[in-house]
């Protein structure tokens, strides 16, 4: 389960920022990167994260996912840069044949575009490691009016992945005990060898949400209104952080219109 | 505390009673064990006394159960839910939230319990059960002896009156089973909780129950102090008489005439009362 | 039969479940793992039929090195039954589930009727054969997937909690047909929680402790030493724990079944005066 993006317990400033204020900081980095036209304004952008993922303690956790979008944006660049004609030709990629003109302007566009993507891309693993699942649907809940119902199918479905991921595990090894072999070339017979894995899988889940159901109902769910334990009211940084983030949107917005 | 009047009880689509004429007074501050073998209705009779049956399951239900005052059939989900708590045998499953804090307060959000009250509640379920250090824990981490621990807890954060399990050790291994039963002994003789236990391993039952219920093919056989009931040879060759062997040992005594006072439900009982035959040939 | 060479089991998360395992395990013997949680009991047992392949140390079953061959292709020698039936029950009828594994390692059509007919026999399942699993209660479920592994005809049988969840009536069955088979000759590996049934049937004892055996032998002589056991978080048996109680008195020396105890309470008190209680 390393690959998934997990909350990782912490007690920075932005760990503790309501989650609606980290939702509306996804948005504004978005906004502000797609406004901009400028590199070094959407390359501080950059920074900023960082540094949120540095006071976040979640650098380490962050360092492959940079990683990965550091190899997609140069893929893109790569193929990108080529198809770029304006501006002055600053060198060729086979320049013996002066084939493949790379121009400045490509390159300028290529840097921006990557820089875009690492920024708006970054933000929502950090908004995932510092804020724990439950915290977004709580908040979703309250604040955004969204049904409670809706959202404990989201917690549920979430809860239940792993253990779903552990009980094919354990359909697999129970098959393979009694000979079942799943390699096996033929598209069609692919297709039939998921039965001994999928039914198996299938009755236990009933099974387990059919007893799920009947623990919810006898602790009261559905009996009519109800109260909620999450504490999920906005603080003075909250409202700090979105006074901060409502400029920088406006003064992107403003830029772009005079430009 | 429970009160049960000739409960029968069909499943619909289903051709036999699952609950024939079902008789049954437990009063309040009991501990009660239910065994008896697969398919006998112990876990119907469960779902007949939290309410679940008739409130949530289809069936032909005859006869009134009454917990707490309340008739179960015409009750709502709230009065029930707040008499009885339920414990069921998988304690994966029966689990929705990540953290401990989350599950217990599920139940206390339904309810509409404000937030202030809500904190002091979660707070002191955890003591009762004596899990306090996990009330942050994630619960994907936490031990099977230690997940039914906090639905226990959860179970017991809405205040009922009667706890009812069924078989909430069926997937644990003897230290989580052994920690269940002391938790529910604590809740009963500290806290004044009826418990009401569907169990098979008869070593727990006689070990921690004062009374046992055995029912067998839809009806209760037999019901009585567990001393009288284990006494009993026949019923104990039906409940495993192999999985108790002291019981066993004490037949084969009562046989030869050697001793015919109290039953032992353990084995420091068993030693004691073997110490005491061996005493006066010793003496002699 | 069975050969382990000091074998390590490192789960990918770094988490080290076993720890140089060695022993021997010989045809017709009747084996039971027991531990507390976590103590790798079934993760060993994954390593008899190469479902988990160690990652220190080998593993031979029959002469094969289980990291060198497929699961599929050892399942013809070793049986091996999940705790729970419902992981693997998907046919819609008795026959069908019983035979799935009979198909996988290609048997002749004619031996498949014989053999699933024996399999259901043998645990009682004769008149259920047409009927959907579905419908069958738990226990009846255990058997077929039990029927489902005994219809491979392995020479070895790995059980994991063959009994967990199951009444005391479904238990005897199950372990009444498992010493039956290892009369017969079958080599029997199970895992157990319930120390009473693992000292009523199986003849030898493996106690794991942390990853590592902490004791290996004849189950009379494992089970009359309930301090190491109790290390292992274990209790012994009710026979054997009594019987140790008096030890300290003089009485009641091995004894390992409530026969033998019964029969010296007996002597005591018709013979001997010079036996002394505190």
């Amino acid at each position: 389960m390393s690959a998934f993006v997990e909350y990782i317990p912490g007690n920075s400033i932005f760990h503790r920022l309501n989650p609606i204020t980290k939702i509306l900081w996804t948005f504004s980095v978005m906004i502000v990167c797609f406004l901009t036209e400028n590199p070094l304004a959407v390359l501080s952008v950059f920074i900023v994260n960082l540094v949120i993922a540095a006071t976040g303690n979640i650098i380490r956790q962050m360092y492959p996912i940079l990683r990965g979008l550091l190899v997609f944006c140069t893929i893109l660049s790569l193929c990108q840069v080529f198809f770029i004609k304006e501006g002055t030709v600053v060198l060729y990629a086979l320049p013996w044949f002066r084939l493949g003109p790379v121009t400045d302007r490509g390159i300028r566009l290529c840097v921006l575009i990557s820089l875009r993507m690492l920024s708006t891309a970054s933000t929502v693993p950090i908004l995932l490691m510092t804020t724990p699942m439950s915290d977004i649907i709580t908040a979703m809940t309250e604040k955004l009016r969204l049904p409670y119902k809706y959202s404990l199918m989201l917690t549920i479905a979430l809860k239940f992945i792993p253990s779903f991921i552990d009980e094919m595990n354990q359909v697999m090894q129970a098959q393979m005990s009694r000979g079942y072999n799943s390699d096996t070339k033929n598209p069609f017979r692919k297709f039939l060898i998921i039965i001994p894995l999928a039914i198996p899988l299938l009755i236990t889940s009933i099974q387990k949400s059919r007893l799920l159901a009947i623990s919810m109902e006898v602790r009261g769910f559905g009996s009519g209104k109800r109260s909620c334990y999450k504490d999920c009211s906005m603080g003075n940084a909250d409202y700090i952080a979105i006074i901060i983030m409502a400029s920088f949107v406006l003064a992107g917005i403003a830029a772009a219109l005079i430009t | 505390m429970i009160e049960i009047h000739d409960l029968t009880f069909t499943y619909s689509g289903s051709g036999s009673p699952a609950l024939e004429n079902i008789n049954l007074r437990v009063a309040g501050g009991e501990f009660v064990g239910i065994s008896g073998p697969a398919g006998a209705g112990k876990t119907t009779l469960a779902l007949c006394i939290n309410g679940v049956i008739p409130h949530f399951m289809d069936g032909s239900f005859h006869g009134t159960v009454i917990v707490d005052g309340y008739d179960t059939a015409s009750a709502g989900c709230k009065e029930l839910a707040c008499s009885v708590g339920s414990v069921f045998q998988d304690p994966e499953s029966q689990i929705v939230f990540s953290t401990v804090e989350e599950e217990i307060a599920f139940g206390l959000e339904n309810l509409n319990i404000p937030r202030k009250e809500m904190v002091s509640r979660i707070d002191e379920s955890l003591k009762m059960v004596g899990i306090s250090h996990l009330k942050r824990c994630s619960t994907s981490h936490l031990s099977g002896g230690q997940k039914q621990r906090v639905a226990i807890a959860s179970a017991i954060a809405l205040k009922p009156k009667v706890l009812i399990l069924d078989e909430p050790t069926s997937e644990l291994d003897p230290q989580g089973s052994m920690e269940v039963f002391k938790t529910l002994e604590n809740l009963n003789s500290n806290h004044n909780i009826t418990v009401v236990v569907i169990e098979q391993k008869i070593q727990l039952l006689s070990e921690f129950c004062q009374r046992l219920v055995i029912m067998d093919k839809g009806k209760i056989m037999m019901d009585g102090p567990v001393k009288s009931i284990l006494s009993n040879r026949e019923v104990l060759n039906f409940l495993g008489i192999d999985s108790f062997p002291v019981a066993k040992l004490m037949h084969l005594i009562r046989d030869k005439g050697l001793y015919d006072g109290e039953f032992p439900v353990n084995i420091d009982e068993a030693f004691d009362i073997i110490s005491y035959i061996l005493k006066p040939k010793i003496l002699h | 039969m069975i050969l382990a060479e000091n074998v390590c089991y490192t789960y990918r998360n770094g988490n080290n479940v076993l720890k140089n395992i060695s022993f021997e395990i010989k045809k017709g013997e009747f084996i039971a793992i027991i531990g507390s949680n976590g103590s790798g009991k079934t993760t060993l047992l994954k390593h008899f039929n190469g479902l988990l392949k160690p990652t220190g140390g080998k593993m031979l079953v029959n002469g094969m090195d289980t990291r060198k061959t497929k699961t599929s292709r050892l399942a013809k020698y070793v049986g091996f039954l999940f705790q729970n039936p419902d992981h693997q029950i998907f046919c819609s009828t008795v026959y069908d589930e019983i035979a799935f594994g009979l198909k996988n390692i290609s048997t002749r059509r004619e031996d498949i009727r014989q053999r699933v007919k024996k399999a259901a026999e043998k645990l009682g399942l004769e008149s259920l054969l047409d009927s959907n699993p579905l419908t069958l209660s738990k226990g009846q479920r255990q058997r077929v997937a039990f029927a489902s592994i005994l219809a491979l005809e392995t020479d070895i049988i790995v059980l994991d909690e063959p009994t967990k969840g199951q009444d005391y009536i479904e238990s005897i069955k199950i372990m009444d047909t498992v010493r039956e088979l290892n009369e017969q000759g079958k080599t029997i590996i199970m895992v157990t929680h319930d120390m009473e049934l693992a000292a009523l049937y199986a003849k030898r004892i493996i106690v794991l402790r942390n990853g590592t055996i902490h004791l290996d032998g004849r189950t009379e002589s494992v089970m009359a030493s309930p301090e190491i056991l109790a290390s292992s978080g274990l209790k012994p048996p009710q026979i054997y724990m009594l019987s140790y109680m008096f030890r300290k008195y003089g009485l009641f020396w091995n004894v390992h079944t409530v026969e033998d105890m019964f029969r010296q309470l007996l002597a005591h008190l018709e013979g001997s005066k010079n036996v002394s209680i505190g």
